[in-house]
């Protein structure tokens, strides 16, 4: 990519040596002030991945706007100097959507988190994009109404972060992903130019830009303002824990249920793997020897919460569970909850790295991909744990391995695409709400024909002309003329530092 | 239906390939306008269409691709009638919850294209939260598909979500996969009527914050009442304002519900309130409740969007203006037949130009849905676009360069 600012990288110097790029660092500076600006080697290391740490790439210059107009500035300036740029939020991202892919400005949107206003007669609130996804829980908190998508990296994730990947979470099997909460969104555009999609009004004239917008992963533009729809609290809750011999029995149980037409707020499988490591952790009781448990909730109304929890404790017996356990109190509910939402965390007792992978099948072929993940481990010599949204048939095997181990590196990779490529032999996709990014670029011709990518690449190509927004992000063709092709090959950490 | 469709020729291709070898030809031949057509139920949404072409109709294809019931998801081609469908899932306890008008005749890809909805979107959502996997074709006969058949899925951009709704300016739908529900074991509706609007306002609001979870909210003016009631063969109040309050789900929180709500609108200051549950009564009332919209003899109909708040004044509104109003109150949804009075273009231009200005004043729009295609050439079908419209623009010229696919439906401004 054009090389004005792209220098700073490999220089130790603080400032930019290049006559454009320190022309373009002065007008930043200008825009956001020293104060929203990094532009060391040293602090930009850390914005060379997101939580996809297989591949890295530093940007040249990190910003912070502090508003819409700001961050209207900032693009101008990267399109006046021809420079890539990529918003980024928290950095929680597991698909490499904030890599810097030709390096260039990162737009950081973490100081942009006001809660603007909130309307609970008409159920919504606008809020900034950089504002915590839970804050905003936290501060609905006695109002009765809540934001439904609650992914498990909540506590650090952006709502902005959110809207871009279409983020789901546990609740999401009953409630539905990111998108069905949105109802409007303020937009900066790759040009620089300030849309509003939407709002908090429903069925405004004209397409569904809103809807398309929200899991574009920063590819249309960058969100500034989002108006979400808030949601009624349940009357009352029922927490179950299924212990099940095998994963085997816990997945059939989970057909049976969504069978029986009940949808729980959420069903989620955790294997014997990672109940161990979670156990250590947050001691909450588990049986270590169990080969899975289902994490199932019900919600709603207090006379209907009873016979549902009734009823899926008799589903599971049927399927073989050796017991279905209750939290009795709310207190338990929140520890189960803790450890489920918590279990990542948990990892860093089984191995110094681990990838989480997010492949979709339909349902009912959960036991196929659960067997064929643990032969793929074992074949390639590499521990597998799974901690998943089974009720959307949304897997999360957990590929544990160590990144100073290039061969090992190569391994997990291998994998990873057997279990994807496994996932659409199934029917499924190679991505429940983790999103493309760079990761599984080379998936998208294996889900999509040409034909589709083409029009696919058409609608980018629409709405972000020049390529310097997100380049090398969720199709293949995407990007700027010329830019190099991420090999997915790096060796990681190490290599970059 | 609009003479220019009428005046165009007619195709029934068979098969999607035979679809898309006909788009590819016309694009590189003659270049005629195309319009899709499916059950012909809503031919008249959008703007006018004035150039006869070739009427593209997707009724062949109604083969249901793949319907794998304990993956609680469907895939079927457009044409296959909504109707058809909902007897298929019935068989299999499940169904698509969205209403959609006349369902004997409309076809699925119509009522995606159209984005159509109904009484049962306050609790089930809308098309755009069903659709999971879809294919088109565009102007030139390419076929392309987003999504899948999984519930769950971020590969690749929405553009299940940008097709919804797109009337057929996109690119000819020939086939979607849906997420389905279960269905409900009971159903039943409070009905009460309100002397005074202030009143019902207020317990609509109450309503909303309570612990009760309605399928529908719909106010209906007494005249939409009246209209309603013989529709669904019931004998409940219709002089005064109507509020009609469904629910679904097992009979337990069904009745459970509807005996909260009847003790909270009674201290609201409701005039009478009734419970309508026999199981053929409530289902021709949850008819007759998504058919209102397409009954009508009269000369214009609109939909407003509002904040939900402001439903109830607007509805006074309407109702000074003489128009029959029916709303889907907790999204803010109105719509409104003007009366035979509005006769002239004029006429009608006055009441809706009226109408919208008060609902653009609360960020909301007014949209014409149904009148004489003359009136639509001369009044604002969409009103003024709000932020997207360039957006708007520039994928119809990406998908559409030579602008073949129904034009004139979609605002251009
Ligand atoms: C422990 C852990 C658990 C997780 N659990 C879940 C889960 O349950 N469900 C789930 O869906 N995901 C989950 N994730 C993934 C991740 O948290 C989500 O994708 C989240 O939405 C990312 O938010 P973020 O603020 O960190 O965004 P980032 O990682 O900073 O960015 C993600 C993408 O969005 C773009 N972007 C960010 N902000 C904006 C903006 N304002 N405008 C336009 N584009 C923007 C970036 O360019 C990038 O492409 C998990 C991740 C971790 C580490």
């Amino acid at each position: 990519m054009s090389g004005t600012a792209s220098s700073v990288q490999s220089s130790v110097s603080p400032v930019p040596p290049s006559a454009a790029g320190r022309q373009l660092l002065a007008e930043l500076r200008e825009i956001v002030g020293e104060e929203g600006l990094l532009y060391n080697a040293d602090e930009l290391l850390v914005y060379e991945c997101d939580g996809y740490v297989v591949e890295k790439k530093i940007p040249d210059v990190v910003v912070f706007p502090l508003n819409t107009d700001q961050v209207v500035q900032v693009v101008q300036a990267c399109n006046r100097h021809n420079v890539p740029f990529v918003p980024r939020g928290a950095g929680t991202s597991l698909a490499g959507g904030c890599l810097p892919v030709g390096g260039g400005v990162m737009i950081t949107l973490t100081r942009m988190k006001r809660i603007l206003e909130v309307n609970l007669r008409d159920r919504y609130a606008v809020v900034e994009p950089g504002l915590v996804n839970v804050h905003l829980t936290q501060h609905l908190k006695g109002t009765g109404f809540h934001y439904a998508p609650d992914p498990s990296s909540q506590g650090a994730c952006t709502i902005g972060g959110n809207v871009a990947t279409n983020s789901g979470g546990p609740h999401t099997l009953k409630y539905g992903v990111t998108v069905n909460h949105v109802l409007g969104v303020e937009v900066v555009t790759a040009e620089g130019e300030v849309l509003e999609l939407g709002g908090a009004v429903e069925d405004l004239p004209g397409y569904d830009l809103t809807g398309l917008f929200v899991g574009s992963e920063g590819t249309f533009g960058l969100c500034t303002k989002v108006i979400v729809r808030l949601t009624p609290d349940p009357e009352a809750y029922r927490t179950m824990l299924g212990v099940f011999e095998t994963v085997a029995d816990a997945t059939r149980a989970i057909s049976s249920i969504i069978g029986a037409g009940i949808i729980p707020a959420a069903l989620e499988l955790m294997d014997q793997g990672i109940v161990e490591a979670v156990e250590e952790a947050y001691h909450f009781g588990f049986p270590l020897d169990a080969g899975a448990v289902l994490l199932i909730e019900v919600d709603g109304l207090e006379v209907a919460v009873g016979e549902e929890a009734r009823q899926i404790i008799e589903l599971c017996e049927q399927e073989g569970a050796r017991e279905v356990r209750r939290a009795e109190t709310p207190a338990e509910r929140q520890l189960l909850w803790k450890c489920r939402k918590q279990a990542f965390g948990a990892i860093g007792r089984l191995s110094p790295s681990y990838c989480t992978q997010d492949g979709v099948v339909p349902r009912t072929r959960l036991p196929e991909i659960l067997e064929f993940i643990a032969e793929s481990g074992s074949r390639h010599g590499i521990r597998i744990v799974n901690v998943f949204h089974a009720g959307d048939g949304n897997i999360h095997p957990i590929l544990l391995f160590d990144e100073r181990n290039p061969e090992q590196v190569q391994r997990v990779m291998r994998a990873s695409d057997e279990i994807l490529t496994k996932c659409i032999e199934l029917g499924g996709s190679v991505t429940g709400e983790h999103g493309i990014g760079v990761e599984k670029l080379s998936f998208m011709s294996q889900l999509f024909t040409p034909d589709s990518i083409e029009v696919m690449t058409r609608v980018r190509q629409a709405l972000n002309s020049g390529g310097l927004l997100s380049p090398g992000k969720m199709l293949p063709t995407a990007g700027a003329c010329g830019m190099e092709h991420i090999e997915r090959s790096h060796p990681g950490k190490q290599a970059a530092s | 239906m609009t003479a220019a469709i009428e005046a165009s020729q007619e195709q029934t291709p068979a098969t999607q390939a035979e679809l898309c070898r006909f788009l590819a030809g016309n694009s590189s031949g003659e270049r005629l306008p195309v319009y899709p057509v499916g059950g012909r139920t809503a031919l008249s949404c959008g703007g006018a269409v004035t150039t006869p072409g070739i009427a593209l109709s997707v009724t062949g294809l109604n083969r249901t691709i793949e319907y794998p019931a304990r993956d609680m998801t469907v895939t079927v081609e457009a044409g296959v009638r909504a109707g058809e469908l909902s007897k298929l899932l019935a068989g299999e306890q499940q169904r698509l919850p969205i209403d959609i008008p006349q369902s004997r005749r409309a076809t699925i890809g119509g009522a995606v294209a159209t984005g159509v909805s109904g009484p049962r979107r306050f609790g089930s959502g809308t098309l755009r939260d069903c659709v999971i996997g879809i294919s088109a074709a565009d102007a030139e006969g390419r076929l392309y598909s987003a999504g899948g058949r999984v519930v769950k899925n971020v590969a690749g951009y929405d553009l299940c979500r940008l097709l919804t709704g797109s009337l057929g300016t996109l690119g000819i739908i020939t086939q979607i996969t849906f997420r389905l529900r279960p269905l409900p074991e009971f159903s039943a509706f409070v009905w009460s009527t309100w002397p005074n609007a202030a009143a019902l306002d207020i317990a609509i609001g109450e309503l909303m914050c309570s612990a009760v979870r309605p399928m529908a909210i719909e106010v209906l003016c007494p005249k939409a009442a009246r209209q309603i009631v013989t529709e669904s063969r019931l004998d409940a109040g219709r002089d005064d304002l109507v509020l009609a309050v469904g629910f679904e789900g097992t009979e337990n929180e069904v009745r459970w519900q509807t005996d909260q709500l009847r003790e909270l609108l009674h201290r609201a200051g409701a005039g009478s309130c009734e419970q309508i549950d026999q199981p053929e009564q409530v289902s021709r009332l949850w008819d007759a409740l998504t058919d209102f919209q397409v009954q009508s003899e009269e000369p214009l109909t609109f939909r407003a969007s509002l904040p939900p708040s402001q439903t109830i004044a607007f509805i006074e509104l309407c109702r000074q203006q003489e128009v029959t109003v029916q709303s889907h109150a907790g999204n803010g949804i109105v719509t409104g037949h003007l009366p035979d009075s509005a006769s002239t273009v004029e006429a009608a231009g006055r009441i809706t130009e009226t109408l919208r200005k008060e609902a653009v004043r609360h960020r909301g729009s007014l949209v014409l849905l149904n009148c004489d295609e003359n009136w639509k050439q001369q009044l604002s079908v969409f009103g003024e676009r709000g932020g997207g419209w360039q957006w708007d623009n520039r994928l119809r010229q990406s998908l559409d360069p030579q602008g073949l696919l129904n034009p004139g439906r979609m605002p251009a401004s």
